[in-house]
């Protein structure tokens, strides 16, 4: 197995790994609110923080969702250039589509440390929680950083197809 | 530099990139990071850089999306879809065109549940088309109402694209979410007076139908119950006040998952199926709005709305002409833009402007996605005409173009109607919420 391969592979189960934290983020997000609605109307008992609950799935959904896209390249463009500029011209503009992925994927995750710190420093917490915010800074880094792998590998280790999507 | 000429060499580089084929999100990161660094200098700009990814990802007002989303997948993936159309079918049937009108309705309820419309164009081309192609209907008729109810979904609650214009011009989502459904029912009956129209000037292109009994189409009003029920427990409650649309979104989630299992019209697969759907479609659109988050307050300190307010009064422009203006432009945008790239880069320049003009933002905001829809569904890029053209490869995308022009229609007409009736978008939302 050559070295891009086995990268493709890490990737690829790497991305897997996120789609389903990030599933099971969104599902426990949708559970937790039905229950407080359910608790709120019922038994006039709401879940103690399910806004912040609500609020710190997200992140977790957010942050490792995008892996996939990523690693799919789902990414939504516009695609009228192809037919004018032929394949080869397309698959050039897709590999620098890569790239700047990767740049830009990088250039956020560079800003997002010093807010990070700060959180940790400043110690601020989440109203009802309690829950130190820097851990959900954690959360968005390692999700962050387990995409700019997946953006990475799709650059240097998978083939380039010029198929119409959109995520709309 | 003159800041609003900043302003306007990032909203050229901007449309360079997007020409260049460079993803919507990577071009509103790179314009909005270099644009706010040449306004702000590097300290802010670093700062909202770092902050705005988190800021995104943790708004409530944002876990809305991935829900209905979610709500629509379901809806999607189950046989709920395939039992509201045999209904609208049953219901509608007896008439000359009453298959292509029953599309229409489906894809109108289909949208009471589902917020996108190529969701919507996706999961009809799966059940209508081979119903209509087997009952004799010509395939541009057939595709034209299939494109053109799916573009519904993005006015009938509930509705991504509303809820993320929301928060990129910060309104109320609940006040737009209400001010969408009227203009979006007035679409649905302008499509199929069209479909009728067409039918009646072309009527080789549908066959006489056979009616049902009066018996058979009441006991057809029952199936799209599960349809209903969910529009009227999350989109009734979030107008009713009895939910916030995030409670709502994730009732009508779990109801729509609940409904497909405990009627075993869904399996556990096909949940599975629904929410890996959900994920990769919402990674993507976040990472969407984190960059317009950038590229909104890049515009905002470029004073660009204002450059082109003194610009209008200048050549005397009236408000009706900017409006006209800005019409005419996103028919132009719609023609390679596809509909939240539409929303999320237009939206921070014009919306301020308008304003200025007396407008109501929210009026306008559904000028805007009425605007969306039209580029949805027109030739030579309308996303709609592919994912049909996906769904049924053996359709000429020539004759799916044909089938579609008298659609067209519908939409500008519409248009005419909110500038003479502004209360077709803001008669509910003002009786709900005042």
């Amino acid at each position: 197995m050559s070295a891009r391969t086995r990268l493709a592979a890490a990737a690829d189960h790497l991305q897997r790994i996120q789609l389903w934290l990030a599933a099971l983020a969104l599902i426990i997000l949708m559970l937790i609110t039905v229950a407080d609605v359910f608790l709120r109307y019922m038994f006039n008992n709401p879940v103690r923080g399910s806004y912040d609950a609500v609020e710190s799935m997200l992140v977790v959904f957010v942050f490792n969702g995008m892996a996939a896209g990523f690693f799919l390249r789902r990414n939504i463009v516009i695609d009228l250039i192809d037919q004018a500029v032929g394949r080869r011209a397309t698959a050039v503009l897709i590999r620098m589509a890569d790239l700047l992925s990767v740049v830009c994927l990088g250039l956020l995750m560079w800003a997002m440390l010093g807010p990070a710190r700060q959180a940790f420093e400043y110690g601020d917490r989440k109203l009802e929680l309690n829950l130190p915010i820097y851990m959900l800074w954690i959360v968005a880094l390692l999700g962050l950083a387990g995409t700019i792998f997946c953006a990475f590998v799709t650059l240097v280790a998978r083939p380039v197809t010029t198929e119409r999507r959109s995520a709309e | 530099m003159n800041p609003s000429l900043i302003g306007v060499t990032g909203v050229v580089a901007l449309f360079v990139l997007l020409i260049l084929r460079v993803p919507i999100w990577i071009a509103l990161v790179c314009v909005g990071f270099f644009g706010n660094l040449t306004v702000l200098g590097w300290q802010g700009t670093f700062a909202l850089t770092g902050t705005a990814p988190f800021d995104v990802a943790s708004s409530y007002t944002l876990s809305v999306v991935p829900l209905f989303i979610l709500m629509g997948e379901v809806a999607s993936e189950s046989r709920l879809s395939g039992e509201l159309f045999k209904a609208a079918h049953v219901i509608l049937s007896g008439f000359r065109g009453g298959l292509a009108v029953a599309t229409l309705a489906a894809s109108a309820l289909f949208g009471a549940v589902s917020g996108s419309s190529l969701a919507n164009a996706a999961t009809m081309s799966r059940i209508a088309l081979p119903e209509l192609r087997k009952a004799g209907y010509d395939d541009g008729l057939a595709t034209g109402c299939i494109a053109a109810g799916g573009s519904t979904d993005i006015l009938i609650p509930p509705s991504i694209i509303l809820v993320i214009y929301a928060a990129i011009a910060e309104l109320s989502v609940p006040k737009l979410l209400a001010a969408g459904l009227i203009p979006g029912l007035v679409l649905t009956v302008l499509y199929m007076a069209i479909a009728i129209a067409v039918v009646h000037v072309r009527p080789d292109y549908a066959p006489t139908e056979t009616g049902f009994s009066l018996r058979d189409r009441i006991a057809a009003l029952k199936e799209p119950w599960q349809f209903l029920a969910l529009f009227f427990v999350t989109i009734g409650g979030i107008y009713a006040g009895i939910f916030s649309p995030t409670e709502a979104a994730s009732i009508g989630a779990f109801g729509a998952i609940m409904l497909g299992l405990v009627g075993r019209r869904l399996s556990l697969r096909e949940v599975l199926t629904a929410v890996e759907n959900t994920v990769i479609v919402s990674g993507l659109l976040f990472v969407i709005v984190i960059g317009a988050n950038l590229f909104s307050f890049f515009i905002v300190q470029t004073h660009l709305p204002e450059l082109l307010l003194d610009g209008a009064r200048a050549f005397n422009l009236s408000g009706l002409m900017v409006m006209i203006l800005i019409i005419v432009g996103y028919i132009l945008l719609g023609c390679f833009l596809e509909g939240i790239g539409m929303v999320l880069i237009t939206v921070p320049v014009f919306q301020p402007l308008i304003v200025k003009f007396g407008y109501d933002p929210i009026w306008f905001a559904i000028v805007v996605v009425i605007m969306v829809e039209v580029g949805l569904i027109h030739p030579p890029v309308g996303m709609n005409l592919f994912v049909i053209q996906a769904q049924a490869p053996d359709v000429k995308i020539t004759a799916i173009y044909r089938g579609i022009i008298p659609f067209l229609l519908a939409p500008l007409v519409l248009i005419v109607l909110m500038f003479l009736f502004p209360g077709l978008a803001l008669w509910l939302p003002k009786l709900l919420y005042g």
